[in-house]
């Protein structure tokens, strides 16, 4: 759409309904050599990820957790991300938001790595030291303080596990029913593996209207299930792996930081996508900049709320001053992870605060893109200076946190299994777009019927629909 | 989701108007008994004044009661003001419209209210003075040296409140000035008067409009960071201190914060539904508003009770003796294990029952029992906070002590409720508690899209 008085260029896109289908077809069935080429790459980082990860064992094996800081902390960062972003397509929907479209179905394809994200928990179970002491020393425990209080049979394990699981299975659940209509399009012109694939997941799906009524409702009620369950796993698994190896650390805000962090970072991934698949995919008559101005909007509110968590821990540790809480600080915020607790909030507050403040910077593609990418990066040094330091914190029994140790850099290895977890999960997402339609056919069908521009007064506005 | 008829601006006005132009015969006889309330409150405070401390329940270990249990519910209170009015206008939320204007005059009365409890609670109000400032001629605490310690949440919680209430002011009157142009050209004599000066000139040009617009934007953006400030403020009065067990706690700010919007926006949704009932505002306050409402709060409620599941969990988690007979007290011994289970009953449960379905947020009687569920339960969870943790502070158990409420305490609260309802029911006597412009400009924008055979309600939109 031209600029005018009331709309900057590019902000609606009008796509014609009834050319999505095939263009959409078009686009899946081919193989563009960028993405062959990139497939390439993250399976190369995906292997030596491997090799790092095999080689660790060999060396210190799965008796002690202080080694595995780093493997801990990329699976932490891309559970955080990978799991927060099929809720964005769940929310908007739910809110009807119109802007939502063109980011439901590349959100909700981050199901996909719910599988990877259970496969690398496995080695994290081996090494969580037990709650209950098995060696009771001079000052120590009996059973470490932990939110399994009475330690209920299978705890932590099994419940992180099932928890990790359920995800998995009710992200893709929410994928499968949110393609369906796509998938029954698309066999009646996919050929071949795709033909079969889309008429099986598509089942006897023909558009009824007690079959739309159902999906929606489905949808919902699984988005609903998915947000509870995803909020709890992040409040059992970030407790278990961080507060609860770190002796007397009592902090009631970390699981909320912790869930926020992973709304503002997988938010920042979508944009990202988003943005890559508007400038070099061809998607561009389908994504309008009103996606990343909306969306940028919900990133300032995140953003602001991330350094609000932040502040209202730091300011009662800090005022507190019991000596734990001084470690505590000490340890992650201020000497050993200082630099690093410097770094987080430079990328997860400042940096994106400084861009998302500018109207004009927002209306643009690449300014959220940008603030996106600056709060992934503040995700990722947030979860490593957390869990690598958690990891290597002393004795996991003790009274309380008594000597603050230098921080732990990563050796090769540990370079390894970070660039091979963040080149799988690539791998596996790059993967997923050559099944799936990478934009939501019915719903950018259904946007475009809910749009157009029209005459109020002396100027042409917008006019959006928003049926009950 | 347009269910309204577009009305005539005549007939907006006439109707809006109403409650200001021709009085109802209620109106004055409300007034008057809610204003027995508050002479009894005052009398009840003036008597506590001339007395002392010895006429409330408060004593050595439960310093706090239901004064500051009270100041904190006040403050919630006025959190509805800016998660309605700046939220939902930066969020262009059609359906905020009819809503905005009476939570924005409750934020203002619910913190002057909030305001009182604190100087009555000190027994001495004029004391209140040197938390501010120490002067040479107020010679007692000058001359000790004693000035007030700025690193105390107990200096900055004045500060917070008065910015709020000034900016919430400002809010409000930034607002009003088209609606008191209309009251300005329907007046005669001294109301003509004094709406001409509120109306500050106000013709309604292209100008105006576009600097009353920004101006309401900005203070939106602005009044923002104070509205989160003032109840984190309020939090860490608690949770700065170290001494009281299960106040320390670094989850109280952001659950203070989402405690008082949940609180705060079920008041609204109360004053919305006796402004339908009382004016007969059928055609402004819709019933699709208070759904659109009723949806938000289950937001709300349940982000505000995973706050609550946190601030419990971890108040475990340290398996501390002192703090454990905190949570013993509360969730244990009688009759605070059945207080707490009423106050999450009526805070969550049974809300959040009774706006699960659309049927259900669209009948006025069950939303009414559902947001004065919320508020009881709110007043109760400040309360279960406040006194069992000092009841229990001491290391001994010879010094643990409880804590009842004398009729003083509870005149004086009581008279807090029927000041914020008089005082509003007041203020409807003097500008219309829907604004009238911002339900004209959603009438304008309304308009419609062809779906197949559907007619789909839509509207205008700018970027």
């Amino acid at each position: 759409m031209a600029a005018s008085e009331h709309h900057t260029e590019g902000m609606w896109v009008f796509p014609a309904p009834e050319a999505v289908t095939g263009d959409m077809a078009e686009k899946a069935a081919g193989m563009p050599k960028a993405i062959a080429r990139a497939l390439v790459v993250t399976g190369i980082l995906f292997g030596l990820g491997i090799a790092g990860f095999v080689v660790r064992a060999l060396d210190d094996g799965f008796g002690a957790h202080g080694p595995w800081g780093y493997y801990a902390a990329i699976f932490m960062f891309l559970f955080m991300v990978t799991g927060a972003a099929p809720l964005a397509a769940v929310a908007f929907r739910f809110t009807k938001s119109h802007w939502r479209r063109p980011l439901s179905r590349v959100s909700e394809l981050f199901a996909a790595l719910g599988v990877l994200n259970v496969v690398m928990f496995i080695p994290l179970m081996i090494v969580l030291p037990s709650i209950k002491n098995p060696e009771i020393g001079v000052e120590e425990l009996e059973i470490r303080r932990s939110i399994w209080f009475e330690t209920p049979i299978g705890a932590p394990l099994a419940w992180d596990f099932l928890g990790i699981l359920f995800l998995a299975i009710c992200s893709l659940a929410i994928l499968w029913l949110s393609a369906m209509p796509d998938m029954a399009e698309g066999r009646l012109s996919a050929t071949g593996f795709r033909r079969r694939l889309y008429s099986l997941l598509a089942g006897r799906w023909y558009g009824t209207k007690r079959q739309w009524t159902i999906q929606k409702v489905g949808l919902g009620l699984l988005g609903a299930f998915y947000f509870m369950t995803l909020v709890f796993v992040q409040f059992t698994v970030a407790s278990d792996y961080a507060m609860s190896l770190v002796a007397g650390w009592k902090d009631s805000i970390f699981p909320p930081l912790f869930t926020l962090t992973s709304f503002q970072s997988s938010l920042g991934l979508i944009l990202i996508t988003l943005f890559i698949m508007r400038r070099w995919g061809g998607y561009e008559q389908y994504i309008g900049v009103s996606a990343f101005w909306s969306a940028s909007k919900i990133l300032l509110g995140l953003t602001l709320l991330w350094a609000y968590h932040t502040f209202a821990f730091l300011i009662t540790f800090w005022y507190g001053r019991l000596e734990i809480e001084q470690n505590v600080l000490k340890y992650f915020f201020f000497e050993a992870y200082g630099g690093a607790f410097a770094a987080n909030l430079f990328f997860s507050f400042i940096l994106p605060f400084l861009i998302l403040l500018w109207n004009p910077v927002r209306k643009t593609d690449w300014g959220p893109t940008l603030a996106g990418l600056s709060a992934l990066s503040g995700a990722f040094i947030f979860n490593l200076k957390t869990f690598v330091g958690a990891f290597n914190a002393g004795d996991v029994y003790a009274f309380f946190f008594e000597f603050v140790p230098g921080p732990t850099w990563p050796d090769l290895w540990d370079v390894f299994m970070v660039i091979g977890g963040l080149g799988a999960a690539a791998f596996i997402y790059l993967a997923a777009t050559r099944l799936f339609p990478i934009l939501s056919v019915w719903e950018t069908k259904e946007g475009a019927k809910y749009q157009k521009m029209d005459t109020l007064v002396r100027g042409r506005y917008l006019v959006l629909a928003k049926p009950e | 989701m347009q269910e309204g008829r577009v009305l005539p601006a005549r007939q907006i006005n006439a109707d809006l108007l109403r409650s200001i132009l021709n009085s109802p015969k209620w109106f004055w006889i409300t007034v008057a008994l809610l204003a027995v309330f508050v002479l009894g409150a005052f009398s009840a405070a003036g008597f506590l004044i001339n007395r002392g401390y010895g006429v409330t329940g408060l004593n050595n270990q439960v310093l706090w009661g239901f004064f500051i249990t009270n100041f904190v519910f006040w403050i919630g209170i006025s959190h509805a003001g800016v998660m309605l009015s700046a939220i939902l206008r930066l969020s262009k939320a059609e359906w905020r419209r009819p809503a905005t204007r009476a939570a924005e005059v409750l934020t203002v009365f619910s913190l002057m209210t909030a305001m009182l409890m604190p100087l009555i609670h000190t027994g001495r109000p004029w004391r209140t003075l040197y938390w501010i400032y120490t002067l040479p001629f107020v010679p007692y605490d000058f001359a000790r040296g004693i000035w007030p310690n700025v690193r105390s949440p107990l200096v900055w919680d004045p500060s917070a409140v008065y910015t709020y209430l000034t900016s919430s002011i400002l809010f409000v009157l930034i607002a009003l000035i088209p609606d008191f142009a209309v009251l300005r050209d329907r007046t005669t004599g001294l109301s003509h008067r004094i709406y001409s000066v509120l109306a500050l000139g106000w013709q309604g040009n292209a100008r105006q409009w576009k600097l009353q617009i920004i101006a309401g934007v900005l203070l939106s953006a602005l009044i923002l960071p104070v509205f989160v400030s003032v109840h984190s403020i309020v939090s860490w009065d608690f949770g700065m201190a170290v001494s009281v067990k299960s106040w320390h706690s670094t989850v109280f700010a952001p659950y203070f914060v989402v405690g008082a919007v949940h609180s705060g926006v079920s008041a609204v949704v109360f004053v919305m539904i006796l402004l339908r009932w009382c004016y007969g505002w059928q055609d402004y306050i819709r019933l699709e508003h208070i759904d659109s409402l009723g949806r938000l709060l289950i937001v709300v409620a349940t982000g505000w009770f995973y706050f609550f599941v946190m601030e419990v969990i971890f108040g475990f988690y340290g398996m501390e003796s002192d703090e454990l007979a905190v949570r013993q007290m509360q969730f244990m011994e009688e009759p605070w294990n059945l207080w707490m289970i009423f106050f999450v009953g009526l805070t969550y449960f049974l809300p959040v029952a009774l706006w699960l379905t659309r049927s259900w947020r669209r009948n006025l009687w069950l939303m009414s029992i559902a947001c004065i569920s919320v508020n009881i339960g709110m007043w109760l969870e400040r309360f279960l906070i406040i006194v069992p943790a000092q009841a229990r502070k001491q290391v001994f158990t010879f010094n643990w002590y409880t804590y009842a409420p004398s009729i003083v305490e509870i005149m004086i609260i009581v008279g807090t409720f029927a000041m914020v309802t008089m005082l509003m029911l007041l203020l409807s006597r003097v500008v219309p508690l829907i604004p009238l412009y911002d339900i004209k400009e959603g009438d304008i924008l309304k308009t419609q899209v062809q779906v197949g055979r559907r007619t789909v309600p839509a509207t205008f939109r700018e970027d």
